[in-house]
């Protein structure tokens, strides 16, 4: 009986020990004590200093000029570590049990930021020296979560639009691109109607299934629509959304698309716009990035162009992604913070030009020159942001997946109806856990 | 060391004898505290996870804030009014019965193929089990690779077709869920064949020898006498395929990701994927009904199996 009751005792006193030290590892409010005014000289020695990127598969070597040049100017140590894809869940499970990077590459929006819990992982970059240097509305269309700055943006956002084959189009005639939803779908008709394939999708891959119904949501998103969403006053069963979702589908059964939408893949696209096997496809940058890595700037000015497309004109749809921006984490060690803020500085300031040059990209700053083998279509994607608008994921308060059911569509198994409801119940669970209002 | 042993046999018996009167008192004479190691190990490891299951299931714990609270049983009304988590438990549960059926049919099978200690079978048996050490995800992506419509498979029938093939193996609604737990199977079937060959030598020569005599061919053998005998090893290896595969992820992960149209969408990833939403409290809940269900289906599993062990 002794013997018992000490074990009864022993368990309770290593339950309550252990107990004790379960609270959520992520809530530590680290860091508190920055002061936003605090940016130290680019050129700050930090010897024995070392600083860790988290990166994607697809941006780990994007930061290796910058890098380079800030390891030699100020003696500090850059290590990259690459998170695994799903990065975002990857990242986002390391953060909520405590584990944080000094700096991250990160989609710099509003939902994707409160997705991070902002407030109180991220160091705000407010007052920050670049940011007067960002030409046209750079400024203020990202990286802001309530009025505070999270994210600095590094190279153009990605722009939802269509990118065709020139070849295609000239060999049928085609000698101006679209002006607005109706000719884009009149134009696809023709094509058919001469044996080519108009449109090619990725179904298998799935994410770029989205593309297509945001890209028919521009006008309603310049009127607010996704303000309205946040409400919960407009929902994505309602006619704007759940239409653009049922057109899509329309689309896919008068046979606008590739046989194979059900299995093929992002690589496949590429290989079939390049290839001429289709004469167009609705994506974003990461898709031109893919076909850059199979063709030259020459050949790809030759054969592939861009244009943006919503229902009534060629508005193009904003949709920066984790490889464009970088935060800065609140780590608790104020020297590592001013640290990942002197490198900030330094990549949007003297490392810059070396930044656009090594990675052949678009330049956001006033005073650095765009290089000349930035392929064509990649400027008329820069150059269509100005009048762009914000994708549900720049603009409304979570990122459901709505890509996933699109993909069930695809496949059979949702019908459009089914899609939109899926998207809804699942905004609102996530608008719920945010504590949004009206949910 | 025989001189040892000869005297701890001789020793053993008169103690045994000597203590058998107090020996429910005396023969724990080590501290209890010396528990608290161990017990300190299974708790933070396995109670307190387990616990902090059931007590987040209640909670608002997300990535959007800092601070969690309870809010009741919120999380479950949600999640059965909303039809994902029936549909993913339901696939969850046909998948484990196909991976049981099958892994016990090919373990079985191989026992019986490769039961003879010959040098041949013996390198058989290693080759069998190398998949059941291998990474569950580096299975799923080479399958991945060999199923593609531009894949291994198709360019093998392709050769021996004389014409293109160009199957997607694993784009189907309805077979791919076949598909995938044939792979789970082939993965773990070295196991199952480990345990029956076990299982099989167990069995004595006596009664083989008996139904020899009686004239019993190979196949009434089996069916009268060594299949049922095999009962133990049945127990467990189907309790464990079916149970293991309930909590199935990497291998479908690594295949499908739950496609194609969500048809290999086992709970596990349907949890994963709300996890990576920030939806943390949601994902417990989830996890906490997957628990219910293996629970609720291990207890009269094992019951009906340990049954049939009973006419034994």
């Amino acid at each position: 009986m002794k013997i018992t009751r000490s074990a009864v005792a022993a368990v309770a006193v290593v339950g309550a020990l252990a107990l004790a030290g379960c609270s959520d590892p992520g809530a530590s409010d680290a860091g508190n004590g920055q002061s936003t005014s605090d940016w130290p000289a680019q050129d700050t020695k930090l010897d024995g200093t070392t600083l860790t990127i988290w990166a994607a598969q697809n941006s780990n070597k994007t930061a290796d000029s910058v890098i380079q040049g800030f390891e030699k100017l100020t003696g500090a140590t850059v290590k990259v570590v690459t998170i695994p894809d799903p990065y975002e869940q990857g990242v986002q499970t390391k953060v909520a049990t405590g584990d944080k990077p000094d700096l991250a590459f990160w989609q710099p929006t509003a939902s994707e930021l409160t997705a991070l819990n902002a407030t109180t992982n991220l160091q705000t970059l407010d007052g920050a020296p670049w940011l007067d240097n960002y030409t046209g509305n750079l400024k203020d269309i990202t990286g802001l979560l309530d009025g505070k700055r999270y994210a600095a943006l590094v190279t153009t956002p990605a722009v939802i639009g269509v990118y065709y084959n020139k070849e295609v189009f000239a060999k049928n005639g085609i000698t101006s691109t679209p002006k607005s939803w109706d000719d884009l779908i009149a134009l696809a008709k023709q094509l058919k109607t001469k044996g080519v394939t108009p449109f090619y999708e990725m179904g298998a891959d799935k994410w770029a299934t989205q593309w297509w119904v945001q890209a028919q949501l521009a006008d309603a998103a310049k009127d607010g629509l996704w303000d309205k969403v946040n409400k919960n006053e407009e929902k994505f069963t309602d006619p704007t959304i759940q239409g653009a979702i049922t057109t899509y589908k329309d689309l896919i059964d008068d046979g606008l698309f590739n046989t194979d939408i059900k299995t093929a893949t992002f690589a496949d696209q590429g290989d079939a716009l390049l290839g001429g096997k289709a004469a167009m496809a609705m994506q974003v940058n990461s898709f031109f990035n893919e076909l850059q890595a199979s063709a030259s700037t020459a050949e790809l000015d030759k054969k592939i162009g861009f244009f943006p497309i919503s229902p009534s004109g060629n508005v193009g749809t904003f949709i920066p992604d984790q490889s464009n921006a970088l935060v800065a984490f609140k780590t608790g060690d104020s020297k590592r913070e001013a640290a990942a803020r002197q490198f900030l500085s330094y990549w949007l300031g003297d490392g810059y030009q070396d930044f656009v040059t090594a990675q052949s990209t678009v330049s956001l700053l006033k005073g650095v020159d765009t290089p000349s083998s930035v392929p064509q279509a990649l400027k008329d994607v820069a150059a269509s942001i100005g009048t762009s608008v914000g994708s549900m994921q720049a603009l409304a308060v979570a990122n459901p997946d709505l890509y996933l059911n699109l993909a069930d569509m695809i496949q059979g198994t949702k019908t459009p109806v089914q899609v939109a409801k899926t998207t809804q119940d699942q905004f609102a669970q996530l608008a719920k856990a945010q504590g949004v209002a009206g949910f | 060391m025989t001189t040892t042993q000869l005297t701890r046999a001789e020793a053993a018996p008169p103690r045994t004898v000597a203590r058998a009167g107090r020996t429910v008192r005396h023969r724990q004479d080590h501290p209890a505290w010396f528990l608290v190691p161990a017990l300190a190990v299974l708790l933070v490891f396995f109670f307190v996870p387990t616990i902090y299951n059931f007590v987040y299931a209640f909670t608002n714990w997300s990535s959007f804030h800092a601070a969690i609270s309870f809010v009741g049983i919120d999380n479950f009304t949600d999640l059965f009014t909303n039809g994902s988590l029936l549909k993913d438990l339901r696939i969850t549960l046909v998948y484990a019965v196909l991976v049981a059926i099958f892994q016990n049919l090919f373990g079985l099978v191989l026992a019986l193929v490769l039961e003879r200690d010959t040098m041949i079978n013996r390198f058989a048996r290693v080759a069998f089990f190398v998949p059941v050490v291998m990474s569950a995800l580096a299975v799923g992506y080479i399958f991945q690779a060999l199923l593609k419509p531009q894949g291994g498979l198709n360019e093998i029938l392709g050769f021996f077709l004389r014409h293109d093939v160009e199957v997607a193996w694993l784009g189907s609604t309805t077979w791919t869920i076949v598909v995938v737990a044939l792979i789970h199977a082939w993965k773990w079937m070295g196991l199952s064949m480990l345990i029956y060959l076990a299982g099989l030598k167990t069995i004595s020569e006596d009664v083989l020898e008996a139904s020899r005599l009686d004239g019993a061919g190979w196949w009434t053998t089996f069916r009268e006498i060594r299949f049922p005998l095999l009962a133990p090893a049945i127990t467990f290896n189907v309790a464990t395929a079916l149970l293991g595969s309930m909590n199935g992820f990497d291998i479908v992960q690594a295949t499908t990701g739950g496609g194609p149209g969500g048809t290999t969408e086992l709970l596990n990833i349907f949890i994963f994927r709300t996890f990576g939403q920030g939806l943390f409290a949601q994902a417990t809940t989830m996890s906490l009904a997957l628990f219910a269900m293996v629970a609720i289906l291990a207890f009269p599993v094992i019951r009906i199996l340990r049954k049939r062990e009973a006419v034994l």
